[in-house]
């Protein structure tokens, strides 16, 4: 299993009244391409949170690529998302002052196989392979159009070759036919590289591309608590 | 990569990162400058006399005596008679002395009466005896000898003829024009108030005020020079002597032994003594000056806080990116302690470099027009240590936005 969670719950420290998630069980298969909706605000940036680590669960146990995140301290999680999640959010993916190259050579500073020296390479034959014009490799993100940033995060997030690939509403800053040639580029990339992919957006007319597609609603079970409480 | 994301980030910021270093700048700039400066000041001071045991003059206070007797500011309360000076300078343990007369002027310069001896004896700096840039000591009744200001700002060169005048205001009105001197020798520049003063002979003096009394003219005989070298002009009084003894221990005793001179009241000072308290006078202001460019710098160091803390609420989503490919959130503390240092660093070698080109261009002006010299070389050991502090100091009040920065990736 790529992601297992058991009897998960959350709530914001500032708001303990709250429950945001409470997931008895949920489940991705390794290899998967998984895909899962559901409105704004309900609970999907948050379960993003859980599964790369920057956020802990009140309760229950999250199993990452075989690794439970609950039990890691702090730092190690860093170095574990670092080294098997790759990340796509819906903008903000660059540092916006630098160039691409640098932005995509950043994410390799984290991770355990740091050997700098053949790194420029691979990023360069990935932004061949998402078909990234040279000329827009050496200039500041911020003045790339938002299609090109989102190829760039792409790359960003592939680099340290993942297990895991989160995406989070990558297409919603796209129009329709940026969005297109944006899951055309990135399904086969997930595919080619063996890796688990979670796409997580309100948007259920994706859903097409996907192997698998789940509502975050039907094992996120939060009604009858914050009701009842 | 955390230089170069430091190096990139600040200059994404060009605007108010370029006010923050500004502000550095002159902050960095104001307190070397201050700092050198009073480093300086000290040595130039404290070198104005060296050599010299004792200075003997009328009972009055310490620094008195020494400002009007070695920097020639002020006026003497009181003359000492001729009669003193040889009854002291006939102790066997006095091995030489300056007898100093003053009251008069040449155009805002001191006239200094005195003899040959000063030029044999007196010393400053690091025990350096007078210099001659050109021409000899003085020999004849009217002869003169410049100090290197003196001739220089008034453009006199030898043989020209300096009438002196009487007092010591800069526009006098009762000249002694009916007997000038000629310029014989003009002295090298010592940086001390050598450079400002007139030096003729004791005798000189008594010659241009044989028909004086009280400060006036009385007749206008015409006296010519071989005339007055008939008459006797050993002087009555002078204003001061300096000694030197054949032995510095014995320093207290005869400075005890000046002090109990029954038939006159005249006080010995030790140079070294007077200075320091002179010193610890003005002491004073330069530690205000230094306090006041202590603040300049926290102030900036401030600026560059704040304005690092007002960036990281514009880098919430850089901070969120950082997080998510892996960074821990003490990397973000060290970005933003790294940026402070970045500005902090280029600050220090900004303002030395203007500091030094600044010092570099005015040192002749300085030297010229006030006789101060200071040296544009301000890379000496107290200047790193300030650098240092400096450093230290923003890296400590980077804390600040630092551990801001780091919370915030902690949050997210």
């Amino acid at each position: 299993m790529a992601i297992e969670l058991a009897d998960i719950r959350f709530h914001y420290p500032n708001r303990a009244e709250h429950t945001v998630l409470n997931v008895p069980s949920w489940t991705l298969k390794t290899g998967t391409q998984g895909f899962v909706y559901g409105p704004s605000g309900g609970g999907k940036s948050t379960l993003l949170g859980l599964l790369s680590g920057l956020l802990s669960p009140n309760s229950g146990q999250v199993r990452v690529l075989g690794q439970r995140l609950d039990t890691l301290s702090n730092r190690q999680r860093d170095q574990f998302r670092a080294a098997n999640i790759g990340y796509v959010f819906q903008q903000f993916n660059l540092m916006p002052y630098l160039n691409a190259i640098d932005n995509v050579l950043l994410a390799t500073q984290f991770s355990q196989s740091n050997n700098r020296g053949g790194k420029e390479n691979e990023v360069k034959v990935l932004f061949n392979a998402l078909n990234i014009p040279e000329n827009e490799w050496q200039i500041p993100c911020r003045d790339l159009s938002v299609g090109q940033q989102q190829r760039v995060a792409i790359a960003r997030a592939l680099i340290n070759k993942p297990k895991l690939l989160i995406a989070d509403e990558p297409t919603s800053s796209l129009d329709q036919a940026n969005s297109d040639a944006f899951m055309k580029l990135l399904m086969p990339m997930a595919a080619d590289n063996n890796m688990t992919l979670l796409f997580v957006s309100h948007d259920h007319s994706l859903s097409s591309y996907f192997t698998s597609v789940e509502s975050l609603g039907d094992f996120n079970q939060v009604e009858g608590i914050n009701n009842a409480s | 990569m955390l230089a170069k994301l430091a190096l990139q980030s600040l200059l994404d910021r060009k605007g108010s990162a370029m006010l923050s270093l500004l502000a550095m700048t002159v902050s960095v700039f104001v307190l070397l400058a201050v700092e050198h400066i009073r480093h300086q000041a000290k040595d130039n001071f404290s070198n104005t006399v060296s050599g010299v045991d004792l200075i003997v003059g009328a009972r009055t206070g310490n620094i008195n005596l020494l400002l009007y007797s070695v920097f020639r500011i002020g006026s003497p309360t009181n003359n000492i008679r001729w009669q003193t000076y040889e009854n002291i300078t006939s102790n066997k343990l006095v091995k030489w002395a300056i007898p100093i007369s003053l009251g008069d002027s040449h155009k805002g310069y001191r006239v200094l009466g005195t003899t040959q001896d000063y030029f044999e004896y007196f010393s400053y700096g690091k025990k350096n005896r007078l210099e001659f840039d050109q021409g000899h000591q003085f020999d004849q009744l009217f002869d003169v000898v410049l100090g290197a200001e003196v001739a220089n700002k008034l453009g006199y060169s030898l043989g020209d003829k300096v009438a002196l005048a009487h007092g010591i205001a800069t526009t006098s009105f009762s000249m002694h024009d009916d007997r000038p001197f000629t310029v014989v020798g003009i002295l090298a520049a010592t940086g001390t108030p050598v450079d400002q003063t007139l030096h003729v002979s004791l005798k000189g003096i008594e010659a241009i005020h044989i028909d004086w009394q009280h400060g006036v003219k009385v007749a206008n005989t015409e006296l010519t020079q071989s005339d007055l070298e008939k008459v006797d002009l050993q002087p009555k009084s002078i204003t001061a002597f300096m000694l030197g003894l054949s032995s510095k221990m014995a320093t207290f005793q005869v400075q005890r032994s000046i002090n109990e001179y029954a038939s006159e009241p005249v006080v010995a000072i030790l140079p070294g003594v007077a200075l320091s308290e002179l010193w610890r006078m003005i002491g004073v202001l330069e530690n205000t000056l230094l306090l006041v460019s202590i603040l300049v710098f926290i102030a900036a160091c401030l600026g560059v806080s704040s304005m690092l803390l007002a960036s990281i609420r514009e880098r919430r989503h850089e901070i969120q990116l950082l997080r998510i490919i892996g960074a821990p959130p003490y990397f973000l503390f060290l970005l933003i302690e790294l940026e402070a240092l970045l500005i902090t660093l280029l600050g220090c070698l900004l303002g030395a470099t203007l500091l030094m080109a600044c010092l570099a261009s005015l040192q002749g002006y300085l030297v010229a027009e006030y006789g101060i010299y200071i040296a544009s070389n301000i890379l000496t050991k107290h200047s790193g240590y300030l650098l240092m502090s400096i450093i230290m100091a923003s890296i400590v009040v980077a804390i600040i936005p630092s551990l801001s920065g780091y919370r915030k990736a902690r949050e997210s």
